[in-house]
């Protein structure tokens, strides 16, 4: 836990002298860029904004050398748009943003999802709303990451909580979004996006690089909605002769146009349904100490760090603490969260927020076991101290 | 739908027939656009397997839907801005975007702006027709001044302004307007402004019969085409122009072409080329 | 208003009453349906009114949902359960029939039929139209309080086309239990004030029409009538003809026939386009260059058709 010492330590934006193959100390949004060309990406477009900014930097000298495009559009709804436009043409794209650009990116960050486009998010959070505090870190942005688009929508969120998990998470969300044609939000927060940590990226374990299932067979027999078991619909690339239309209305199988109920609401039940089909695939928590545990921590990023260190603290006092981190934020795990709670009798939830993660915990706890919030809203991380020093007052309250 | 046209043209090879009879009002001005759209690509030869056309919302955006290429609809203003993103990620493809007057000069204006300064290779086509159609006839910024739609109940009291000249001002390697009346001349208008490397803007002058000609009284569609050519003043006939921005005086033909480099040609030579890998 | 001050206490009804109508853009629903609810309103009662319009386009279904009772609480009907449907066209009265209560409900439909370009999808040459193919007598045997009446005719007759929703009102009057001059007392407060006796004397024959509806002398009728169904013109073997028009994609826009600079065309009953003079016709292709929906093509002499 070295993290107050190291955040204002920067790299070199184009990133000379490090060794890109070798052990290196990088920052956390250098490495989501290193990661992002690993895992196939060949398109960015983007826009400045803090705390993100590195992540373009980085990527508009990364993708050049792997032959891909690096665009600095002209907003944050245009790199959004770019990104799903260069996505359709067959390219793996991302971009990256922070909270009132993650805003601007919403609508068509909405298309992707109707359309099942697949394309790849980085939200660091900062302190808002609005410009708020650009430069300190926060957690607000829980909820906007999965309810910040229109209607009802299909979208998976993943929440690391250090540069290597990030380099892992942004590899994984190209598999995601990819497999599932689904957007993918990475979102972590202004602490590990600009801290850095020793990495070598051989030795992470990102396992197999995905790319979507290409439409294959007869052009004429075709529909770019219709899948089989698996409830993902191949895709065809432009200029592989399937000639298919792609659009942000209800629509059937075929791809055209359609309000007629029933096909409405077949295709709407696939889309929303497909990720818990997958939920294999998607889901991934981190826990620790749960056996024996009395009191349950529940939160994710930075703050679950801090939390992390806070088991150690209570342990010495006699408390035994566990910790619950949902690694895939959304969809929420919610039955690894259920078995987790399982027997504790009190669950807090530290968060970097005036409160969000804590409705979804109270909605899957069990009636009758208290739970508890920390907040801090000062744009300063949450420490180990806190949180073990809020654990006891909770227990001696009772 | 067949995959190989003919040499001579016929339209039904680059249309999704089986959609038609297509869902725009009788007499509306889009589908005189799109036939000189479809007739340019057959006399250039590109191949539907090839192209991509990219629309945003608006009746102009239902408008791609018909042809039988990879057709993409896509989000209020953005057609642009995603047709950027396919055409940087897939060079290869031809890239044509439907956009019209709300769609593209409104809420896109900013797309619009930035996608001439790049002057990638994409073509785009304003269908103007002077009006939000599909949401019922509200005022556009190319409304004719004094013109009445369902929120100017007392007529239009903005002044409409002049896309091509914007279009030229940010640097769009060619900037072309013709109106619908004139099907040959647009279709020839396309076909250069699709063999210039670079960005293409093209207004089309079309109309909107059933809302706006309804309510401004601009009679049938038939009236409504034949004015085109009573007001519109060709620039081959000496129209100067630095005239002051006239809505219904507007030039015609290529307005305006510069040999700025492509965008992807650039981003070649001054990016990649560069790249040590 | 005399209608408020004589408002009476609201009847005791078992259920919200359900009155469904329908139509196409610009045709009056929404006027109609207004004059329903002041009305239901000023009679004391609970009213909801949910409204729909489809796109703004010509042709999009517009309907609008009218419940009133004691107490109303949701407001829209569900399908099956509208006691009254009141249709301003004939196509938008069929697809909406599911919602009529099966057995005791009214079902007020214009023989009015207005064409909608998307009612024409899928037509294929020489098939019949996508447009419905019930015939009044369909109607009449499956509903037993059906009305099929010609509003447009009626108004027309009156010397006011554009009353014919009154007429319609005034048809509709009977089926529901409010006094004919409460009605009127409405309809004076929403039409124009120049229009006012011809909207009433449209209501009255309307109400008239009703009260004395013959459905036995009007099924005979049109049993050996022809159906109501558009016809779709029928495939014509003019091989002296360069002109080849689509008639299915059609839209009647009248830009061929009047641009046609030899005068070859002409717009038939059904508007439609129709090549009358096909020996005038010189290639010269204006027809098809600027025919939006794509219907004509003109054929080159010697070119594989
Ligand atoms: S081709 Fe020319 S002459 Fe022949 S019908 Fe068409 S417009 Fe008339
Ligand atoms: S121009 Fe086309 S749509 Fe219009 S009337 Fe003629 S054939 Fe019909």
């Amino acid at each position: 836990m070295a993290v107050p010492g190291l955040r204002h330590h920067r790299e070199d934006a184009r990133g000379r002298g490090l060794n890109d193959t070798g052990i290196q100390n990088i920052q956390g949004n250098h490495a989501c860029a290193v990661a992002a060309v690993a895992a196939g990406c060949r398109f960015f477009a983007g826009y400045p904004i803090t705390p993100s900014s590195e992540i373009a930097e980085r990527i508009s000298v990364e993708l050049p050398k792997a032959g891909g495009t690096f665009v600095q559009m002209e907003d944050e709804i245009a790199s959004m748009a770019a990104v799903i436009g260069a996505s359709a043409g067959g390219i793996k794209a991302m971009t990256a943003t922070s909270g009132p650009g993650f805003s601007l990116k919403q609508e068509n960050l909405g298309y992707a999802a109707g359309a099942e486009i697949p394309c790849v998010i980085v939200d660091v959070m900062r302190g808002g709303p609005s410009t708020g505090m650009p430069t300190r870190p926060a957690q607000g942005d829980f909820m906007q990451s999965r309810w910040g688009t229109h209607g009802d929508h299909a979208c998976i969120v993943l929440a690391p909580w250090s540069v290597k998990e990030i380099y892992e998470q942004t590899v994984r969300a190209f598999n995601l979004s990819e497999t599932l044609r689904v957007p993918v939000i990475v979102l972590y927060d202004e602490v590990i996006g600009h801290l850095v940590e020793t990495l070598d990226p051989g030795s992470v374990d990102t396992g197999e690089i995905t790319t979507r299932k290409w439409a294959g067979g007869d052009p004429a027999q075709y529909r770019p909605y219709a899948c089989g078991e698996d409830d993902i619909p191949p895709m065809a690339r432009p200029g592989d002769g399937y000639r298919s239309h792609t659009t942000g209305l209800t629509h059937a199988e075929n791809g055209f146009p359609s309000q007629d109920p029933t096909t409405v609401d077949r295709v709407a039940r696939r889309v929303l349904g497909k990720l818990a089909r997958h939920n294999d695939l998607v889901e991934q928590v981190d826990c620790y100490d749960l056996d024996g545990a009395q009191v349950l921590i529940a939160t994710c990023g930075i703050t679950a760090r801090a939390a992390k260190s806070a088991l150690r603290l209570l342990q010495d006092k006699g408390i035994a603490a566990g910790l619950f981190r949902p690694v895939t934020l959304w969809p929420f795990p919610e039955e690894s969260y259920r078995e987790a709670a399982r027997g504790k009798q009190q669950i807090l939830v530290p968060e970097m927020n005036a409160g969000q993660l804590i409705y979804e915990i109270q909605r899957l706890t069990p009636p009758g076991v208290p739970v508890a919030g920390f907040n801090r809203l000062d744009g300063e991380p949450i420490t180990p101290r806190q949180i073990a020093e809020r654990v006891e007052e909770l227990l001696n309250h009772d | 739908m067949t995959d190989v046209p003919s040499a001579e043209f016929n339209i039904r090879d680059y249309l999704r027939t089986e959609l038609f009879p297509h869902f725009m009002c009788p007499g509306c001005g889009h589908g005189i656009a799109l036939r000189a759209l479809l007739w340019a690509l057959h006399e250039l030869g590109i191949s539907k397997d090839n192209l991509a056309v990219v629309s945003g919302i608006g009746c102009s955006g239902r408008v791609g839907a018909y042809i039988d290429a990879n057709t993409f609809h896509t989000t209020h203003g953005r057609p642009l801005a995603f047709a950027t993103g396919l055409k940087l990620a897939r060079p290869d493809l031809k890239v044509v975007v439907l956009t019209g007057d709300g769609d593209c000069l409104a809420i896109g204006g900013n797309h619009l702006i930035h996608a001439c300064r790049r002057n990638l290779n994409i073509t785009c086509l304003l269908l103007n027709n002077e009006v939000y159609g599909m949401t019922g006839g509200q005022v556009s910024p190319t409304t004719t001044e004094a013109r009445y739609t369902t929120t100017t109940p007392s007529g239009n009291h903005e002044p409409a302004f002049d896309a091509c000249k914007l279009a030229e001002a940010a640097g769009a390697g060619f900037v072309g307007r013709e109106m619908t009346l004139q099907t040959p001349a647009l279709k020839n208008l396309v076909k250069e402004g699709m063999s210039h490397n670079g960005f293409a803007f093209i207004e089309v002058l079309s109309d909107c019969t059933e809302i706006y000609g309804r309510k401004n009284d601009l009679g049938e569609s038939p009236e409504m085409i034949l004015a085109q050519k009573a007001e519109f003043r060709s620039k081959d006939y000496g129209m100067e122009r630095d005239e002051v921005f006239q809505p219904r005086s507007l030039a015609t033909g290529v307005l305006s072409r510069n040999d700025h480099e492509e965008y992807t040609a650039a981003y070649r030579k001054h990016v990649l080329s560069k790249a040590s890998s | 208003m005399a209608v408020a001050s004589a408002k009476p206490a609201p009847r005791a009804v078992a259920r919200p009453q359900n009155v469904l109508i329908v139509g196409v853009g610009g045709q009056g629903v929404i006027m109609v349906s207004k004059v329903l609810a002041s009305l239901c309103q000023l009679q004391g009662y609970d009213v909801k009114q949910s409204q729909v319009h489809g796109m703004a386009k010509r042709g999009g279904t517009v309907f609008s949902h009218v419940r009133y009772g004691e107490r109303v609480y949701s407001p829209t009907i569900p399908e099956g359960e509208a006691d009254v449907l009141v249709a301003l066209e004939w196509a938008e009265g069929m697809r909406w029939l599911p919602y009529l209560e099966q057995k005791n409900g009214t079902v007020f439909v214009d023989t009015q039929q207005i064409v909608p370009p998307f009612a024409c999808r899928n037509r294929h040459r020489g098939a019949v139209g996508g447009y419905v193919r019930e015939t009044v007598a369909d109607i009449m045997a499956h509903v037993p309080n059906s009305f099929a009446l010609d509003a447009l005719g009626i108004a027309t007759a009156l010397g006011v086309p554009k009353a014919s929703n009154s007429v319609l009102l005034g048809a509709m009057s009977t089926a529901l239990e409010f006094p004919p001059d409460d009605w009127k007392e409405i309809i004076e407060r929403f039409v124009p004030p120049k229009t006012v006796q011809a909207n009433l004397k449209c209501f009255d024959s309307g109400r008239d029409w009703a009260l004395s509806f013959d459905r036995d002398g009007l099924l005979e009728k049109h049993a050996e009538s022809a159906p109501l169904t558009v016809e779709t013109p029928r495939e014509k073997p003019d091989d002296l003809s360069h002109i080849d028009i689509e008639a299915n994609w059609c839209k009647g826009c009248d830009i061929c026939v009047r641009f046609c600079p030899e005068r070859c065309l002409v717009m038939n009953d059904q508007q439609i386009a129709e090549v009358a003079y096909p020996e005038r016709c010189t290639g010269c292709r204006i027809c098809e260059w600027l025919c939006p929906d794509f219907a004509i093509t003109v054929k080159t002499p010697g070119a594989v058709a």
